[in-house]
């Protein structure tokens, strides 16, 4: 069988994971679960949310890019597909990625802190982003990337025999396989599992309220605070991330942001003002940022990676703007990967990329003062 | 216009080009008629196949119209040389009753074939080999009688750019084939409006579905103007025996009308705007609106032309009859 660079990558990285090989899927489910899905025969499964239009249409409801799709088209996803006037998701239970990560990739900075996440993906986004890191999977549609039938009990009896204690929603876009998602939490947490969502937030307030519930926390990319970088970078749009966020701290899941700054594109000073200001006002102070660096890729690789020094003057305004948890990613060693008690600046995590090296919380409370940092530390 | 070519790119364009340039100096006098598109009639019953008598006889018509040459034959010699590897892009999205008929399509292969370019560099694809089958066609990697595959997700590693367009093309058409032909049908879309000879290029990209907003445009027009596709593209071939006038781009059997045409242009954006008119025209006599008055203009004509892809005002269009 022939092996292109995108198929070597999703093997590789499943291999590296330890986590698709037969020995952990056997015995663990009937006989087709875990099996490699050929290209053309993708499961089928009728989708969520969406309404029936005139003429055969459907109008999907599960984004606001709102798609139109006619018989037989798919939507801009590439994953959800009118058939004779119903709309199917094609990636329920496909997942291509699956790997065991340590949560602080994802990154959480405020969930279990150095426990392991059965991370898992489908194909297909429901948007573009220029800058796409995994868009060897998450810009192709399910029929182009290899990809194993793992049913949601599958997935956690999985993530159970790894060790892990999380599972994560995450690598491509899970908005689009949100049904999975839905399941995958329903079943995690009948297993005592924290189920976890890493998104770009563009999602309608119905299918997000409905699963919302479910998750233990979830990270959402803001991928700017501009919506002219939505348009022409993403292929999105702000406002309905904006929207999605207050949603998710008005129902109460932990709530964690990152923020991939690009060279000359999305770091001014005025716009990192200004999300981290909305941030306070509008999801208050404690809610964690990440500013990100950012490695040239995909279609934006005439930039450079964004100097640290980017970094650490949004992480001096995010600060100046009242905001108590901002770290900085993709610049291991650096002190802002650490977590440090806002009360009184005892650094109560010290971290080394994904690795934690010490861990002073005890109970969820700064041993040195006794304030409360708020988390997900059970 | 933005374009970005790696250097994977360059070195496949230089070397199709350099074919294609051969390819070229085979012919004699104007290989690029704008605005003219060749059409043969053919009664057909709906459902039912042409013989084979008849489907190379409207095959050679359209084309010898189109090119202005005593025969078909001669016509395709005119744009295609011995050296060429000839990929032939059918659209059989709709199943075996709206793609492009197996009996033209074979026809126009015997044509190829009497006009010196060997079956064995002769390919007719799809996205999908799956497709193909359901249209009707057999596939066969490498003939006799000539190639017939799906492009089953073999595509460049690396996406390339082109205006508001990113995508790894299929490996098919950018180092494969030196030449290549859209054979399309004629038929409504609910987004672009026509898919005829151009939207069907979306089939040699991986991400289709990221440009079906705006009413595809600009994105029909940045697909065809990439290299990868206008470097190589000599002529577009519609199977217009029956057209649909709405519905699309999936069959439906109400908004089917016996077109009777076969039609060929070696200007992509004067094929579509026949295709246009024609459906317009249909849709006219039904009583529908037009697509323009049904909010589905075909914005993507008019970038294309804007581009240089060839004429998309009718008054210029020539409808040359054989």
């Amino acid at each position: 069988m022939k092996i292109d660079r995108r198929r070597l990558v999703a093997l590789t990285a499943a291999g590296a994971a330890g986590v698709l090989t037969p020995e952990l899927l056997r015995g663990s489910a009937a006989p087709k679960e875990g099996a490699k899905v050929p290209g053309g025969d993708l499961p089928a499964r009728e989708a969520s949310w969406y309404r029936r239009l005139e003429e055969g249409r459907v109008e999907c409801q599960l984004c606001p890019q709102a798609c139109t799709v006619a018989d037989l088209e798919r939507g801009t996803c590439g994953v959800r597909e009118n058939r004779g006037g119903t709309y199917y998701t094609l990636v329920h239970s496909l997942a291509c990625s699956v790997h065991v990560d340590p949560i602080e990739k994802k990154p959480f900075f405020h969930v279990l802190p150095g426990e392991k996440a059965l991370s898992f993906a489908t194909a297909g986004c429901n948007v573009e982003c220029k800058f796409c890191q995994n868009w060897e999977i998450s810009q192709f549609r399910p029929e182009q990337v290899e990809a194993y039938f793992l049913p949601p009990e599958t997935m956690v009896a999985t993530a159970k025999r790894t060790g892990a204690r999380l599972t994560a929603a995450t690598y491509g876009e899970p908005v689009v396989f949100w049904e999975y998602v839905r399941d995958v939490a329903k079943a995690a947490n009948a297993a005592g599992l924290r189920p976890t969502v890493v998104s770009n937030g563009f999602i309608q307030e119905k299918p997000l309220r409905e699963v919302l519930p479910s998750l233990s926390a979830i990270k959402v990319d803001l991928k700017s605070f501009r919506e002219d970088f939505y348009r022409d970078q993403v292929r999105g749009k702000l406002e309905p991330v904006l929207k999605a966020l207050e949603v998710i701290r008005e129902v109460g899941v932990w709530l964690e942001i990152v923020v991939l700054l690009i060279p000359t594109l999305n770091d001014s000073e005025a716009e990192i003002e200004d999300l981290s200001a909305w941030v306070f006002e509008k999801l208050g102070p404690d809610v964690p940022v990440h500013f990100t660096r950012f490695h040239p890729t995909y279609r934006l690789t005439e930039l450079p990676p964004t100097p640290v020094a980017t970094l650490e003057r949004s992480w001096k305004i995010a600060r100046k703007q009242g905001l108590n948890y901002v770290y900085l990613g993709n610049v291991p060693g650096h002190p802002g990967e650490n977590t440090v008690c806002p009360g009184c600046g005892e650094i109560l995590i010290r971290r080394m990329g994904f690795r934690i090296l010490g861990n002073r919380l005890k109970d969820g409370a700064c041993q040195k003062c006794g304030r409360t940092i708020p988390g997900v530390w059970e | 216009m933005s374009r970005e070519l790696t250097r994977r790119e360059l070195a496949a364009l230089l070397g199709a080009g350099a074919l294609a340039g051969a390819a070229r100096t085979v012919g004699s006098g104007p290989v690029v008629r704008p605005g003219v598109v060749g059409l043969a009639r053919a009664e057909a019953e709906l459902g039912k196949p042409l013989g084979r008598a008849t489907a190379r006889r409207v095959m050679a018509a359209a084309l010898s119209a189109s090119v202005g040459t005593e025969s078909g034959v001669e016509a395709l010699a005119r744009l295609f040389g011995p050296s060429d590897t000839v990929g032939i892009k059918v659209n059989c999205l709709a199943g075996p009753a709206l793609s492009p008929r197996v009996e033209l399509v074979e026809a126009f292969v015997d044509l190829l074939a009497e006009a010196g370019v060997d079956r064995r560099r002769i390919i007719v694809f799809e996205r999908s080999s799956r497709e193909l089958v359901r249209a009707g066609f057999t596939i066969h990697r490498a003939g006799p009688p000539y190639g017939c595959v799906g492009t089953d997700n073999d595509y460049e590693s690396l996406p390339s750019s082109c205006g508001a367009i990113g995508s790894c093309f299929a490996r098919l058409v950018t180092t494969t084939c030196t030449a290549l032909v859209s054979f399309g049908v004629v038929k409504d879309h609910d987004l672009a409006g026509v898919s005829a000879g151009m939207k069907n290029w979306y089939g040699v990209i991986h991400n289709p579905n990221k440009y079906h907003d705006s009413g595809c445009d600009p994105y029909v027009a940045d697909v065809v103007r990439h290299p990868f596709i206008r470097e190589k593209l000599r002529l577009t071939v519609l199977d217009g025996i029956v057209a649909q006038c709405h519905g699309g781009p999936a069959f439906r059997a109400a908004e089917v009308f016996p077109l009777g045409t076969v039609a060929a242009s070696t200007d992509p954006v004067a094929a579509d705007l026949w295709a246009w008119q024609v459906i317009d025209g249909e849709r006219r006599r039904r009583g529908k609106p037009s697509l323009e008055e049904a909010g589905r203009p075909v914005r993507w004509l008019a970038t294309a032309a804007r581009h240089g892809l060839g004429v998309d005002d009718p008054e210029q269009l020539r409808l040359v009859s054989a």
